[in-house]
């Protein structure tokens, strides 16, 4: 009797588990559906039930150039600064946390004290300074202030130090009796038997980039050169209310590579949260 | 003497990217810190030498009736966010634990919104719940009535609560759903030799267990919501009536708008310690030692 009830009560919670799923990815499917309907359709709830048109993809690749506002460009820019910063992040963290881990030196813990230390205070306070210290060198409206202020991270090394300390030293002992230099230490040991928690780093990076607004929104002035989301957000501002249709099509062009990493990447995405709880 | 010529090699090696990492943060971390603090005791408007003027910035901020409005707001925002979000995350952990097949589907569909970018999702939001968008229209031909989602004072903080929650609660989630897994069975069983079941072992034994994973999730939620910047710029514009005006984007207008950056940043100091303390405070009131034995 009680093992029917359970029985009941486990297919009511699959039930329930699975509308809910559905519901929470409705807001993602909504959003595709609309950049496929002509403008006057885009408030309506239906997901299929729809006069498919790619008007509004075109009237973004073509038109938008007449507006001057290039999202094709922007799209090119964003996945440039997101993919130089996370290059860089995954080489310098892996360097620099080997040293942090693995060789002592005088004032090691000093250094690993302040990274946590670092962690303390929010990246809001640093937000007027930075763009001070970017205006300083000349650098708005490029590129580099976008990718600079980005390239070494605290919280990355903090993360890939501890996960560094766990690799065994006979590796490294070995690899040194063969003769091997630093270099070829991190690159052919530590980076391949870590390469769970560098993922994670890079994926993080990588997501964080491509959707940070504020601080591009600061610091972009010319609309070649801003990334997508800004570029969005201007457009969005301007021609929100003529250009619903094309809108959402560029909401759909800032949100699918996202996506489709996530969806690639899954595993990883949730082993970010295992390792985030140690 | 190879050996340690090669150790003293080792060490000067560890300590250059030590040493690369506190130059770089000299650049981008001490100095605009140092910034920070003596643009909180200037004026100064971008242009020329920075003029020390004492505390005039932190009394101008104490009477910033904007500054205190979006301070109120933020906790406003927390008031709605932090119940919505704990529950949905609550009730998505346990139901996905008792799960059997379909699981990773499941945790999949929550958890892709993590990744919705910030933008992007404002506008599908303020599209789906406008005045007469696809959730009012709902709504309406269902139950008679519609909600001014962002055109009320009343309601658009919450709007934007159930938004940021929408984003949040599948990653929330599994981390409640990871300490979950890790209570050992035993417990349970012990639990239900003693007759404690249902609501009363959840609450006396569960909830405990995953006090870690609760805190991380609230401090990660209680810092969300001193953050919140894109949601109002897209939307609300901080509308109506200021009612979703937040402390960034009272520091963004007062920075970059008003040209007022020595006031923004003393805001921002103010932020910080605000910040500190409500995570300080909450840590205290909900942070219990949990001994397994």
């Amino acid at each position: 009797m009680r093992y029917k009830k359970n029985k009941i009560g486990t297919i009511v919670i699959h039930i329930a588990m699975i509308i809910g799923g559905l519901f929470w990815i409705y807001p993602y499917a909504w959003l595709i559906a609309s950049s496929f309907k002509p403008s006057q359709q885009i408030y309506t709830t239906g997901l299929f039930n729809i006069d498919f048109t790619l008007e509004n993809y075109n009237f973004l690749f073509d038109s938008s150039a007449k507006l001057h506002r290039p999202f094709v460009k922007a799209f090119f820019n964003s996945l440039v600064v997101s993919l130089s910063v996370t290059s860089i992040v995954v080489v310098t963290t892996s360097f620099i946390s080997y040293g942090l881990a693995k060789i002592k030196f005088y004032g090691r813990e000093a250094v690993n004290g302040f990274i946590l230390f670092q962690m303390v205070f929010p990246a809001f306070m640093f937000i007027i300074p930075l763009f001070i210290l970017i205006k300083k060198m000349g650098l708005i409206d490029s590129y580099s202030a976008l990718i600079l202020p980005n390239i070494m991270s605290g919280w990355a090394i903090f993360m890939l130090v501890q996960s560094y300390k766990s690799t065994p030293g006979e590796y490294i002992e070995a690899a040194i009796i063969d003769g091997a230099g630093i270099f070829w230490i991190i690159g052919k040991i530590m980076v391949p038997l870590n390469k769970a928690i560098l993922s994670i780093i890079a994926l993080n990076t990588f997501v964080g980039i491509w959707d940070n607004f504020m601080w591009p929104l600061i610091v972009m002035k010319s609309f070649d050169k801003m990334p997508l989301s800004v570029l969005l957000a201007i457009f969005s501002k301007e021609f929100g209310q003529q250009y619903v249709g094309p809108v959402m099509a560029g909401a759909v062009i800032q949100t699918l590579p996202m996506v489709i990493l996530f969806i690639l990447f899954r595993k990883h995405f949730l082993n970010g949260i295992s390792v985030s709880l140690k | 003497m190879k050996i340690l010529s090669l150790k003293q090699r080792e060490s000067l090696v560890g300590a250059s990217g030590a040493i690369t990492y506190l130059m770089y943060s000299s650049i981008f971390w001490f100095y605009p810190f140092v910034w920070l603090l003596i643009l909180s005791i200037s004026k100064w408007r971008f242009i020329g030498k920075p003029q020390i003027i004492g505390l005039d910035n932190f009394k101008a901020v104490f009477a910033s009736e904007i500054f205190w409005k979006s301070v109120g707001n933020s906790f406003r925002f927390m008031g709605f966010y932090l119940p919505i979000v704990l529950t949905l995350s609550m009730l998505f952990a346990v139901g996905l634990q008792r799960m059997k097949i379909g699981k990773t589907f499941v945790a999949m569909c929550f958890f892709v919104s993590s990744v919705a970018s910030g933008v992007a999702y404002s506008i599908v939001f303020s599209k789906l719940f406008a005045d007469n968008g696809p959730i009012n229209q709902f709504l309406y031909s269902n139950f008679g009535f519609d909600i001014p989602w962002f055109t009320d004072s009343n309601f658009s903080m919450l709007t934007i609560a159930i938004m940021v929650s929408w984003k949040m609660v599948g990653y929330y989630g599994l981390i409640i759903y990871a300490g979950l897994e890790a209570i050992p069975k035993s417990y349970i069983e012990a639990a239900a030799l003693d007759g404690v079941t249902g609501i009363k072992r959840f609450f006396k034994i569960t909830l405990p267990l995953i006090n870690n994973q609760l805190m991380m999730v609230l401090i990660a939620a209680v810092t969300i919501s001193f953050g919140i910047f894109t949601e109002p710029y897209m939307i609300t514009g901080g509308g109506p009536m200021q009612s979703t005006i937040t402390p960034m984007v009272v520091m963004y207008e007062a920075a970059f708008k008003s040209i007022n950056p020595t006031l923004a940043a003393t805001m921002s100091i103010f932020m910080a310690v605000i910040s500190y303390v409500v995570i300080r405070v909450s840590k205290k009131l909900m942070e219990k030692e949990v001994d397994l034995i």
